[in-house]
């Protein structure tokens, strides 16, 4: 059993105040997605668990997702959380390398074995033998199976871990496969997005901390607190779109309005994430409140999904016609799309659901 | 290099409209609901600002029903927090802030008084036995 003090005793030893520790739980409860009211439960539960060790892996990445973390614009809560945690191992941010490192890895995992948490951010490569990505002589592959064994749960985080991301976009020369493509007998959370907003990855760590249980999943295995609904359904452009307003081009008077950027490719109908209410930059904005549409980051294989600028329901073999320029700018696929998706949008709206992936590509064959 | 302000683009703000607002006026009558409960059943609640999908000008028609009140506060606890009771008795406006100022939470609460004005029953001990401490430094 862990010898590590419990979260109230550590942050006691800090000075952190019980008042300041319930600003902490109500800032986690709205983190979380939970109702505000469960900020004293949230107390009670954080404050006798034990501080749980953590080993990052990162595999095929661009560290993007560690930056999303770092750069975060909640230092508090989340210095608080890696004060909470015990970060093992992470080998962009440790000061160790070489054998020292790896050995520490081996420590942690004999000493905490069944109980410390694995987070992987990247993709793993598995063609020639796993080659094309190797930490100290270890392939990634044979890494993640060696530290999965032990693992009270797996965090993939970021689209690369969770779905294969932008490595295993076609043609994949390394054979990108995703955490869950190799690993079947341990839980696996999906914290997907390229990157993940900051907050969703603490969010997740501090559901784990808060109930040492997984949160609930979708059918993705993603925790549905923050991938629960769609980017369209959440935006707070919505009310545009119920009403038909859509900005034609980048710049018409549309945009400058505001109006819904679903004509020029906006992925959000089939996008399930919460950029909408958590935003980006310190909150400042996020992509849709900025004037761009969703990128669908968050959905696995989005590189392969067709042009960002043709909107959702558009049959992928009529973009090459209208050649890219044409459909940057929007002024052509705003005309051909408006038409070509008017049943699909007054279908979805009488029957009061989102527009799912299948339903949008329909008549793509 | 050029600057911001070297790009033609001009920054509209939306006047305060139905359309610059959709939710403000669905959110008031939540809190009517909230107020109601407290009236009538005593029971606290609040609203989560950062869980709904606002936009600036939700926030601003939010500001402008609900007026400012009589006490405001400020609390230092992990970085700032402020109390701002509403002109609606009973409905605080509750913004936590990190060390860099930064709003990290943002609650509309409807109660007689916040939690996080309220000193912590187990502070108050702790705060006894040092207040008994710097009495016996004092002999």
């Amino acid at each position: 059993m862990s010898k590590r003090p419990t979260v109230a005793e550590h942050l006691a030893r800090q000075g952190v105040s019980r008042r300041a520790f319930l600003k902490f739980c109500a800032a986690t409860a709205s983190m979380m997605a939970l109702p505000p009211g469960m900020a004293p439960a949230i107390a009670e539960a954080l404050g006798q668990r034990r501080r749980p060790a953590v080993i990052w892996l990162s595999f095929q990445e661009c560290t993007g997702c560690t930056e999303s973390l770092t750069r975060s614009h909640s230092p508090t809560i989340e210095s608080l959380i890696f004060d909470v945690i015990s970060l093992d191992y992470h080998h962009t941010l440790q000061a160790a390398a070489g054998d020292a490192a790896e050995h520490h890895r081996e420590r942690v995992q004999e000493e905490f074995a069944g109980e410390y948490l694995l987070i992987v951010d990247g993709s793993i490569p598995i063609a020639d033998g796993g080659v094309y990505s190797t930490i100290a002589g270890m392939t990634n592959l044979q890494m993640l199976e060696e530290s999965a064994k032990g693992a009270a749960a797996i965090v993939a985080v970021g689209s690369c871990a969770a779905f294969g991301g932008i490595p295993k976009a076609n043609p994949n020369p390394t054979g990108a496969v995703s955490v869950a493509d190799i690993i079947k007998d341990k839980p696996i959370i999906n914290v997907s997005g390229c990157p993940p907003i900051p907050v969703v990855i603490t969010g997740v760590l501090a559901h784990y901390l808060t109930f040492g249980t997984i949160p609930e999943l979708d059918k993705l295995g993603r925790p549905t607190a923050f991938y629960g609904e769609t980017i369209h359904d959440r935006c707070y452009r919505r009310p545009f779109y119920d009403q038909g307003k859509f900005a034609k081009s980048f710049d018409d008077a549309g945009a400058r309005n505001g109006w819904c950027l679903y004509e020029l490719g906006c992925k959000g109908p089939t996008t399930y994430n919460a950029c909408a209410t958590t935003k980006w930059n310190e909150g400042t904005s996020w992509p849709v409140e900025s004037g761009h549409g969703c990128l669908g980051c968050s959905e696995p294989d989005f590189w392969d999904a067709g042009s960002f600028y043709k909107a959702v329901s558009m049959p992928i073999s009529d973009l090459g016609k209208l050649g890219l320029a044409a459909a940057a700018a929007g002024a052509v696929a705003g005309v051909a799309v408006g038409l070509h998706n008017r049943h699909v949008k007054a279908g979805a709206k009488a029957a009061h659901k989102p527009l799912t992936a299948d339903e949008l590509e329909g008549d793509k064959s | 290099m050029s600057q911001l302000s070297d790009i033609p683009v001009t920054v509209t703000v939306l006047q305060a409209g139905a359309d610059a607002a959709p939710h403000g006026r669905a959110l008031l009558m939540e809190l009517e609901n909230q107020l109601r409960d407290l009236v009538e059943q005593g029971r606290e609640s609040s609203i989560d600002l950062r869980s709904l999908p606002l936009s600036p000008g939700d926030l601003a028609f939010l500001e402008q029903h609900l007026g400012k009140g009589e006490v405001t506060a400020e609390v230092s606890a992990l970085g700032p927090s402020t109390v701002q009771e509403t002109a609606i008795h009973g409905v605080w406006w509750v913004r936590h802030y990190n060390s860099n100022d930064e709003v990290m939470a943002e609650f509309l609460e409807v109660t007689q008084c916040p939690d996080i004005i309220r000193a912590h029953p187990a502070d108050v001990r702790d705060s006894l036995e040092d207040l008994r401490a710097r009495l016996v430094e004092l002999e």
